[in-house]
């Protein structure tokens, strides 16, 4: 049996092959090499210390049963996102059903919410630091409601095309697209906000 | 600006238009400062998002957010579903509803026959009571074709005699 630092020393397609055979040892130190990620997925989603933690914990429960299944078409890591995303999905579905709807959701079926939004001109992250800007997308991600959320995590960090959202979501390549309008303009003049604040 | 031309230029941006489309969306928007400034916005805003996704790590240690799942792993496999148990879990769900099926079929034909049957003495099994006072008889006859409801009043002696602890218990009272 290999050392926790022979482990650390092999490739993710390695581990995935010992793992396969049941070396659960291998397994570990894929999930020690990806759980940050995994997590931030999940969070980036459901806006929950607790519960990311537990979905991307029931993720990697997940993909240890079906990881006779995975075939190595795409990294390893991705595979395991698309498994946590779809966790996230159904466990934010799930809490939908016992949540009323935001005023912001109610605004943007009425209709043109965004169109009342300025354009923003400038590029409202300019001169920042990285981690700062990071924290800037991260508080303002905080502010989206979870159809807005989801739909740029999945097209803008995910890179999913329109028809993989619409199908992952459950709703309309029209919905997604409309969704993630708004999610854009309201992230801009989000970003704008902060900027203002800051030179006030 | 047109809620189609807004999310044409979106979808321009994602490169999710034809080439002949995103012709088209470049040929309206030449003239068109608005649009050209909200093309921009859209633009930056992807390209910020795509460059800073936000980075966070697992607020437990690797040991303890480890345990948590291997504790997981082995609860799972200590209660693996056998195989025969599954499937008769699976066909459970078609054999419950298939043979509520055949049991209201069954029934349905045995009443038919029931109804139908030429036993001379079957009209004599339809004695009806509606209520204390009155008794009804039903006869049919498959052979006249005729049907007779026959409705017969209890004698008054009777439904006093099944009235009367009530009116001795009121007097007591």
């Amino acid at each position: 049996m290999a050392t926790q630092q022979e482990h650390a020393a092999l490739g993710d397609e390695k581990l995935v092959r010992l793992a396969q055979r049941g070396d659960m040892r291998a397994f570990e130190e894929l999930v020690a090499r990806h759980r940050d990620k995994i997590y931030a997925r999940a969070f980036s989603m459901v806006r929950n210390e607790d519960d990311a933690v537990d979905l991307s914990q029931e993720a990697w429960v997940k993909a240890w049963q079906r990881l006779k299944q995975f075939q190595g078409e795409s990294s390893f890591v991705t595979w395991m996102t698309r498994i946590v995303i779809n966790l996230c999905l159904d466990h934010l579905r799930k809490a939908k059903r016992h949540r009323a709807e935001s005023i912001e959701m109610m605004d943007e079926e009425s209709g043109g919410v965004e169109r009342q939004m300025p354009v923003v001109q400038i590029n409202p992250t300019e001169g920042l630091e990285r981690g700062e800007i990071r924290q800037r997308i991260d508080k303002a991600l905080g502010q989206l409601s979870y159809e807005h959320r989801t739909v740029l995590v999945l097209h803008e960090f995910e890179q999913l095309e329109y028809k993989e959202i619409a199908k992952r979501m459950q709703c309309s390549i029209g919905t997604v697209m409309s969704r993630l309008f708004y999610a854009r303009r309201r992230m801009a003049n989000l970003l704008a906000s902060f900027k203002r604040d800051e030179l006030s | 600006m047109k809620p189609e031309l807004e999310l044409k230029l979106q979808a321009y941006v994602d490169g999710e238009l034809s080439a002949r489309e995103a012709r088209d969306v470049e040929t309206a928007i030449a003239n068109d400062a608005e649009a050209q400034g909200l093309l921009r916005e859209l633009q930056t805003t992807t390209a910020v998002l795509r460059q800073n996704e936000p980075q966070l790590a697992v607020p437990e240690s690797r040991e303890f957010y480890w345990s948590k799942i291997e504790r997981a792993i082995e609860q799972t496999e200590r209660e693996p579903v056998r195989p025969l148990v599954a499937f008769w879990f699976s066909l459970r769900r078609v054999l419950v509803p298939a043979a509520g099926l055949a049991l209201v079929l069954f029934l349905a034909i045995a009443s038919f026959k029931v109804n139908t049957t030429s036993d001379p003495l079957s009209h004599l099994a339809e004695v009806e009571s509606l209520s204390e006072h009155v008794s009804s008889f039903s006869f049919r006859s498959h052979s006249h074709n005729m049907f007779v409801v026959w409705l017969h009043e209890n004698t008054e002696q009777q439904a006093s005699a099944d009235m009367e602890p009530e009116f001795d218990d009121e007097i007591l009272q």
